[in-house]
């Protein structure tokens, strides 16, 4: 299993998404801040890549550069061996607050991004999406008549509606409760391996980065740089009370809590 | 805002006498005024008079008449108006250089009071329609505009994103995007705007026309026919009311998930 994943690495190729000493800066008050730091990243496709890191580490900067979304100036960046010039139809994204548009009802939001299709087969998409993410019958509702995890959902549906290879999320459970949370992870995964999708998840909820990730993107902030990146044993991972889930937290942790393990073990009891 | 159910009709009926309270004062002194003091009826007609002229004008037809070439005036500045100000309030909140080229003088412009506009409009429109309807224009077109504009400069960056990540173009951003979320906000600027045009044209006809309601008011007050100068007034009030509860109902109708947004307010 090992030896054919290494195989596929040495074949440039098969990268859908390719990020080669990538270098942000952003000017705040006239002064540059340097916001990447020599970011390399290559993510195989069908991949589920968790990026974890504090807030302001530059990570879901990384995300949007990696969508279009924000220009880069200095380093490499390809998507589907492109150089990645502006947004396209096969890169969806996710965005934390759900960004739904409220006059438009769900259908319609779902559907936002399905131009130049005809009625039915546009219909027949959102119906789809819909019924995948849970939501048929709420296609008539506004955003507002739903709640969070509800309106996170239909933002997946939206996202994935035009059958993006890439779909890129970041912080999409940030806003919900721990309930809700785990309820819409467990349904990512499930997606994830009905679509095949290659999902990169922007989190700073390091148990969602274990339970998700095929690999973890470790970063640290100011500037944003990658400290490591995890390969995942899923066998492990998905049991969020094991050792091995355990382990791999610990691990984690000690990038971001180095010098406190007193804060770091009440959370290890759990 | 009330959100129990039960004591809604009580709310109802409480709100519609506490309406009433201060018109049936005002009703009363006048009655008081008319009856026990020797103001002369030319100055202030007693309540009897002013239903019997009310009755007369709508009998003769005279007052449709009024109204009907009041409101036609209305109507045309007030559409002239609202194009305008939704295409150059839309064009100054999406593109900066509009922005920075305009609102210096609409902001200026906007400081002149209405009534100071019309010397000038009657030097150069004359005392005919088309003074009415720049006069108008004047008014409504500014409230419209700077509603617009802030409605569509208020427009979140998330939405605009999300309209960049499906490679919306230009005009479909502003369709789907921009225009929706300033509607709520277009909304009030047109609701004021008619309500503005009203007054203009009130006070145009009153000092320069030779028809409408405003003139049939200041042709009655050099024959002192104060209670004509009344109805008329009261006339203005309603013919104002009806209009700005008409605008209301049609603009509720035109935002279906704002009543949604509200009802799920009211629940929480």
């Amino acid at each position: 299993m090992k030896e054919a994943k290494d195989e596929i690495r040495e074949n440039d190729n098969s990268y859908i998404i390719n990020v080669e000493h990538l270098n942000k800066q952003f000017i705040v008050d006239k002064q540059p801040m340097e916001v990447l730091h020599d970011i390399n990243l290559k993510i195989k496709k069908g991949e589920f890549i968790t990026i974890v890191g504090h807030s302001g580490c530059g990570k879901s900067t990384l995300l949007k550069i990696m969508c279009g979304l924000v220009d880069y100036e200095d380093g490499i960046v390809e998507r589907n061996g492109h150089a990645v010039v502006g947004p396209g139809p096969k890169c969806g994204m996710v965005f934390q607050d759900h960004r739904l548009l409220p006059w438009l009802k769900i259908k319609d939001n779902v559907g936002f991004g399905l131009k130049n299709l005809p009625k039915q087969e546009r219909e027949e998409k959102v119906r789809k999406h819909l019924e995948m993410v849970g939501l048929k019958g709420f296609e008539n509702s506004y955003p507002s008549q739903l709640s969070g995890g509800m309106s996170q959902r239909a933002a997946i549906a939206r996202g994935l509606a035009n059958n993006p290879t890439i779909l890129l999320l970041d912080e999409p459970f940030g806003a919900l409760d721990a309930l809700t949370r785990i309820q819409m992870q467990k349904e990512i995964l499930r997606i994830q391996e009905e679509e095949k999708t290659t999902m990169v998840m922007v989190t700073h909820d390091i148990d969602e980065a274990i339970y998700l990730g095929d690999r973890i993107v470790v970063m640290s902030a100011r500037p944003g740089e990658i400290k490591e990146i995890i390969e995942v044993d899923k066998a492990e991972s998905r049991k969020r009370s094991g050792a091995g889930f355990a382990a791999y937290k610990k691990r984690i942790y000690d990038y971001f809590f180095e010098d406190s393990d007193v804060e770091y073990d009440v959370e290890y009891v759990i | 805002m009330k959100t129990d159910r039960t004591p809604k009709i009580g709310f109802g009926i409480r709100k519609i006498i506490l309406a009433l309270v201060i018109p049936f004062i005002i009703v009363l002194i006048w009655l008081y005024a008319t009856m026990y003091t020797s103001i002369p009826h030319g100055i202030l007609p007693t309540i009897p008079e002013v239903g019997q002229t009310f009755v007369e004008m709508l009998k003769s037809g005279q007052m449709k008449e009024d109204i009907l070439i009041s409101i036609s005036r209305v109507l045309k500045g007030y559409l002239i108006s609202a194009v305008l100000g939704i295409f150059f309030g839309s064009l100054i909140g999406m593109y900066q250089p509009v922005k920075e080229l305009l609102v210096p003088i609409i902001t200026v412009i906007r400081q002149i009071p209405m009534i100071a506009w019309i010397p000038l409009i009657v030097l150069w429109c004359g005392i005919g329609e088309t003074s009415k309807v720049v006069i108008i224009v004047l008014v409504a077109f500014f409230q419209i505009l700077v509603n617009t504009q802030s409605g569509i400069e208020s427009t979140p960056k998330g939405y605009i994103e999300v309209a960049k990540l499906y490679k919306l173009s230009r005009w479909k951003t502003f369709t789907k995007v921009y225009l929706p979320h300033a509607v709520p906000q277009i909304l009030v600027g047109l609701r004021l705007g008619l309500g503005g045009s009203w007054m203009a044209v009130v006070a145009a006809e009153l000092i320069a026309a030779t028809s409408g309601i405003g003139y049939r008011m200041s042709s009655a007050r050099s024959n002192m026919q104060s209670d004509v100068v009344i109805v008329c007034m009261i006339v203005v009030g309603i013919v104002g009311v009806l209009m700005d509860k008409g605008i209301g109902v049609i603009f509720a109708a035109l935002t279906p998930w704002r009543k949604v947004e509200n009802e799920n307010r009211k629940e929480e």
